[in-house]
């Protein structure tokens, strides 16, 4: 598959390279030019559309921006073309960060509001700002001369492929990589993600930030295909436009947002053409006709969801002979485009392809990479990235208080817990337990009290650096990578361990493929501990409920903590899973890690627990060995309060 | 000092006319977590239906029209484009498909009412009022007052009214609210509804004292997306301040400065609010269960 | 009066209940009983439509409300104190109560004599009585069990849901709403209760059923599940 998808690359390219031999036209070449520039625009706008899941509606701004830093450095200081490419990155890719600091600091639809502001202001900007920009007349600049030799729109269009190729190629390495999956993790679920040390907040922004500068590369090389550049061009329906692409080409493939700039360029010369409107609009009714009853035959949709959308593209065919212009319906048919695409093709246009192939041709679609590598006892366990250095107690929380409105879930609550121990935290259900668990991860803030672990004070401080601390946690809702395979939840845990930069990345360097061989050999290991071994290419969310227990403990184990919380791994394992889960934290125990572990299954918490805390309503009402708690009166009480009081 | 009152009264006046769009923000973004992307078009709607209907009746007789049009609009809006995404965790759907209707309802207007901008007649007489030497145009107070009137409007149907009361309840917690027997879709649906409404209203409010066109709503929506961030999206007071602030701010930034520049300091100040509170400067951060 | 009959539900692509048949008789109080994370709460969420079952049957009073939202199976007739309280935080304790009158409430008809309702849930609840006009967000947790479970009687309704009204509540409020339980089930209320004091449920119920894993493994009348010894082993004595 992989060889053949070289093969089909090579040959993509090769053709692409041909083509303005085909066609000479200087205006076709243009058409390319432009497909090229909008194709680099939309892989970046991918990563944070596709990957991210966030809205940004301030593309066409940020290719504003490229596009006028290689218009005012090469217009006003004359600085050459090679330079003023890199400048264009790095200028957008700063605006991009000073958008994305603040907006991506709160979860909700603020990305989207905010770049939709930025967008329209830069647009007044450019205008008003006619020191440096020119204003509404514009800055006209020529290709560059080299060798003695002026850049013709035909050597240009080779630029823009190379450049094209080349930003599919970092783009893919990039996705493909740990950092990719850092951005699919935080996609599908921010809370773990943020406790594996995979920041969401930072890595949303770094996502942010690349995509930017990705716009950035794509508006410079849009100046010099220009040679000439007004504000008018980078306005909202352009923005609108990049979004529909990336949409209809499909999300999260490459050939998508390639497919998604043909596309966009090519809508508008077909809406300048009444006649070729209506052959298009006339073919999609009658399409959407035939798959309509295609559907509702053979009972896979009804009638009366089929309705809208035929209605829909019958009522387009039909007005197409009642217009004569069509470009003043512009704006309306995009809606109507991104709309129906929402609707009725939310993977677009390739993943639709990719759901056909894949009916017909299940065995050729892998959606995850195989991995190959095997693990072993001894890659089970590595030095912690911060060795404990605290005496005594690991984690000492004091007084901790957690209200929420007027209900006070942890009330002046301590713990101590002793390194190298297991310590159980038992109560009734709602007796803070699990507050607790997240107060200590830092998914809440406490109202009062304080966090010391290994030495340091942790209070306040966000779910990822705790995690980068050395405390992991499993939950007890879980929340593992669904859409990843066993083995890549478990590389996300492991995300720590890759410390090559976005070059070595990029390179493929000796550095990272030893990390990444190191992290894969490891990830074998910690599946082969908890015993899935077999399930290491399955989706996390198609393992049953107690094998994806045992995952979340082995994905938090790869965090090399100090200290893993267990948050009630007994949950819904059958006896003899039980019997293995005691061996399994006996064994993490003996290799130095401490464990704080809440369990109903009191079997459970006897066997293995050195010392256990009894919660009751948010306070503590006893604690000692599993022996004196047993026999305690007050836990007695609060675990058959009901029948105590009758 | 003359001249920065002057400056304070018109940016009042403009800026409860962002607060009240604002308002609508919030109403849709407690009920359902969404909000329409194209609240400035139902803002020129509103604006471009009442011109027609103004033509044919007095400004009196056409503001309740107009609102009910407001209203059938924010149901359409709903029916379309919001309803069908709710079922999906991701924000990606709404957001498409409002600022795919709005686009569409720019196109129609345009296509109705043309390209160019239109005077809205004004009802009240237009001799500013002198008050210590500060000019104030009665349809100023009108705008204040009316935005106000509205507002107040609203937050007694949800405190004495049961259906508004159901309304806060789906807000606060929409299974729950289910659990009693209420309709949280229709809730919904009639946020919406009202959200569109009070748009519709700004938009006949404001149409007087500026030109009247489809492309008047993009630039207000937007700024509304300002005060309703920097007030903050569940405060119910904080686009009063955050509007006044802008408001102030866009035109004392035109005088001083440029009026090229006064669309910045909101820009700013959003990036500001965001980066020092970034639940808004009244808005509570709530505290989320996992 | 309700009839769960081979109740499939999923969340996502996991199936949580593999068929769960129970059946709550008119003026009877039945409870649920088993360990965390067996299926309790998930059966609850299903019957009040809060989440829609895969396959499987739901029917109150003879009708048939399997599928339908949890709007119209409350105005069907069935109330639902929810698993942690969910009371709404930024209303008032009395506008709390009105609203789980609601469909009484609605359209201009009210049915039954609401205000007098309010009377009778705050004579059995006075420390509601006393905080009438505070935001239930500031209540206490006892006081917010309080609320949830008065402002689910205020439906009037034909079957009470209650689950897991003692959570998280100090012993002496934990024996208080075991109090008003017994006084609900005197006023011929028809309950079905999920607990984790398996024991005081048992005591109160007339009958009962374990559920392990999402499936029922026994069921019986409360007096005979009280002293199964296999029931009494997993349940019953956890803390001995």
């Amino acid at each position: 598959m992989s060889l053949f998808k070289n093969i089909a690359a090579i040959v993509a390219i090769a053709v692409a390279a041909s083509l303005p031999t085909m066609w000479s036209n200087p205006y076709y070449i243009h058409l390319m030019v432009v497909i090229g520039i909008y194709a680099i625009l939309l892989l970046g706008l991918d990563i944070v559309v596709g990957y991210v899941g966030e809205v940004s509606l301030g593309h066409a701004a940020l290719f504003g921006i490229g596009s006028y830093t290689a218009g005012v450095l090469g217009h006003s200081l004359g600085v050459p073309f090679l330079l003023t490419i890199p400048a264009s990155i790095v200028v957008t890719a700063i605006f991009g960060a000073i958008l994305a600091l603040p907006a991506l600091r709160v979860n909700g639809p603020y990305l989207a509001m905010v770049t939709l502001a930025f967008g329209t202001i830069i647009q007044i900007l450019i205008n008003e700002m006619d020191f440096l920009t020119n204003g509404p007349l514009g800055i006209t600049i020529r290709k560059p001369i080299y060798f003695g030799h002026h850049i013709s729109s035909a050597d240009y269009y080779y630029i823009v492929l190379a450049a094209l190729v080349m930003t599919l190629f970092v783009v893919q390495r990039i996705l493909k990589s740990h950092l990719g999956r850092a951005f699919e993790a935080l996609h599908d679920s921010p809370i773990a993600s943020d406790c594996m040390g995979v920041s969401v907040y930072g890595y949303k922004v770094y996502a942010f930030v690349l995509s930017a500068g990705i716009a950035g590369l794509a508006g410079g090389l849009f100046t010099y295909s220009e040679e000439y550049i007004s504000p008018n061009t980078y306005n909202f329906e352009l923005t609108i436009l990049f979004l529909l692409a990336v949409i209809m080409g499909g999300r999260k493939t490459r050939i998508g947002p390639i497919l998604g700039a043909i596309i966009i360029v090519m809508l508008p010369n077909v809406l300048s053409d009444i006649d070729l409107f209506r052959k298009i609009a006339v073919g999609i009714a009658a399409v959407t006709v035939a798959y309509s009853i295609y559907v509702i035959a053979t009972k896979q949709r009804s009638f009366k969801q089929m309705a809208l959308p035929l209605l829909a593209t019958i009522a387009l065919a039909v007005s197409g002979f009642y217009i004569q212009d069509i470009t003043g319906q512009r704006l309306t048919i995009f809606g109507l485009m991104i709309l129906f695409v929402v609707y009725y093709l939310p993977n677009g246009i390739m993943g639709f392809l990719r759901g056909i192939l894949l009916r017909i041709r299940p065995q050729w679609m892998h959606r995850h990479e195989v991995i190959l590598e095997h693990g072993d006892k001894q890659h089970v366990w590595s030095v912690p990235d911060h060795p404990v250095t605290a005496r005594g107690n690991l984690l000492e929380a004091r007084n901790i208080v957690m209200q929420f409105g007027g209900l006070k879930a942890l009330n002046e609550v301590n713990l101590e817990v002793k390194k190298g121990t297991v310590h159980g935290l038992i109560g009734p259900n709602g007796s803070g337990k699990s507050t607790m668990m997240n107060v200590l991860t830092g998914i809440y803030k406490p109202t009062s009290g304080e966090i010391e672990f290994n030495g340091k004070h942790i209070t306040g401080a966000t779910p990822s650096s705790i995690a980068g601390e050395g405390i992991a946690r499993t939950f007890q809702n879980v929340q593992l990578f669904g859409e990843m395979t066993a083995i890549e939840n478990v590389l996300v845990g492991l995300h720590h361990t890759y410390r090559h930069s976005l070059l070595d990345v990029v390179f493929h360097t000796p550095r990272c493929r030893r990390e990444k061989l190191a992290a894969r050999v490891r990830a074998a290991s910690l599946l082969q501990f908890v015993g899935l071994v077999d399930l290491a290419s399955e989706e996390a969310r198609n393992l049953p409920y107690g094998k994806q227990r045992l995952l979340e403990i082995a994905r938090a184990l790869a965090l090399n903590p100090s200290l893993l919380l267990l948050d009630e791994p007994a949950a819904g394992l059958t006896a003899p899973d039980i019997k293995e889960l005691i061996g399994m934290i006996n064994k993490i125990r003996g290799h130095g890690i401490t464990v704080i572990l809440i369990e109903h299954h009191m079997d459970v918490v006897m066997s293995i627990c050195d010392t256990v805390t009894v919660l009751d309503f948010g306070q503590k009402i006893a604690e000692g060995t599993p022996a004196q708690v047993q026999s305690d009166d007050k836990v007695i009480e609060a675990y058959l309060g009901g029948t105590a009081a009758a | 000092m003359d001249v920065l009152a002057q400056l304070i009264e018109s940016g009042i006046a403009l800026g409860m006319i962002y607060a009240l769009i604002a308002f609508g923000y919030q109403l849709t973004f407690a009920t359902s977590n969404t909000l329409n992307f194209g609240q400035g078009e139902a803002l020129m709607l509103g604006a471009l239906v009442g011109l027609t209907l103004v033509g044919h009746m007095s400004y009196w007789l056409m503001l309740p029209l107009v609102l009910v049009f407001g209203a059938f609009q924010g149901v359409v809006v709903e029916r379309i484009g919001v309803l069908p995404t709710l079922k999906t965790k991701s924000e990606f759907g709404w957001i498409m498909t409002t600022i795919s209707l709005a686009i569409i309802f720019k196109n129609v207007a345009e296509n109705i009412w043309g390209h160019d901008d239109l005077t809205f007649p004004s009802p009240l007489p237009q001799e500013p009022l002198v008050f210590f030497g500060v000019r104030v145009l009665p349809m100023e107070i009108m705008i204040v007052l009316g935005a106000l009137a509205i507002m107040l409007a609203v937050e007694i149907f949800n405190r004495k009214s049961i259906y508004g009361k159901a309304v806060v309840a789906t807000a606060n917690d929409r299974d729950a609210a289910g659990l009693m027997g209420i309709n949280t879709g229709l809730v919904i649906t009639f946020s919406y509804a009202l959200s569109s409404m009070t748009a519709a209203f700004a938009g006949v409010l404001i149409a007087p004292l500026t030109l009247t066109g489809a492309t008047m709503g993009a630039v207000l929506g937007l700024k509304a997306f300002s005060v309703a961030i920097i007030g903050g999206l569940n405060s119910g007071m904080g686009v009063i301040v955050g509007g006044l602030i802008l408001g102030i701010a866009e035109t004392t930034t035109g005088y001083y400065i440029s009026t090229g520049y006064k669309d910045v300091p909101g820009l700013l100040l959003l990036l500001l609010v965001l980066t020092i509170k970034p639940a808004g400067m009244f808005g509570k951060s709530v505290i989320k269960k996992v | 009066m309700l009839r769960i009959n081979n109740l499939h539900a999923a969340y996502g692509k996991v199936e949580v209940l593999h068929g769960i048949s129970v059946e709550v008789p008119q003026g009877k109080v039945v409870t649920l009983i088993g360990s965390n994370g067996a299926g309790k709460t998930t059966t609850m969420r299903a019957i009040s439509g809060m989440i829609k079952p895969v396959s499987g049957s739901i029917s109150l009073n003879g009708k048939d409300i399997t599928g339908m939202s949890s709007s119209k199976i409350a105005r069907a007739g069935l109330a639902h104190s929810p698993e942690g309280r969910r009371v709404f935080a930024t209303l008032s304790v009395t506008d709390n109560l009105l609203l789980g009158a609601f469909p009484r409430l609605t359209f201009g008809r009210e049915r039954g004599d609401v205000p007098g309702d309010l009377v009778r849930v705050f004579d059995l609840f006075p420390r509601l009585k006393e905080r009438e006009t505070q935001l239930a967000g500031t209540l206490s947790g006892g006081e917010q069990q309080m609320l949830a479970m008065g402002r689910a009687l205020m439906l009037n309704p034909a079957v009470l849901l209650l689950d897991e009204p003692s959570m998280g509540l100090a012993p002496l409020l934990v024996a208080e709403v075991f109090r008003i339980i017994r006084e609900l089930k005197a006023r011929g209320i028809t309950m079905l209760l999920v607990e984790q004091f398996a024991a005081a449920a048992l005591e109160v119920a007339d009958y009962g059923y374990v559920m392990e894993n999402g499936r029922i493994s026994v069921h019986g009348p409360a007096g005979q599940l009280k002293n199964d010894p296999a029931v009494r082993e997993a349940y019953l004595g956890a803390a001995h």
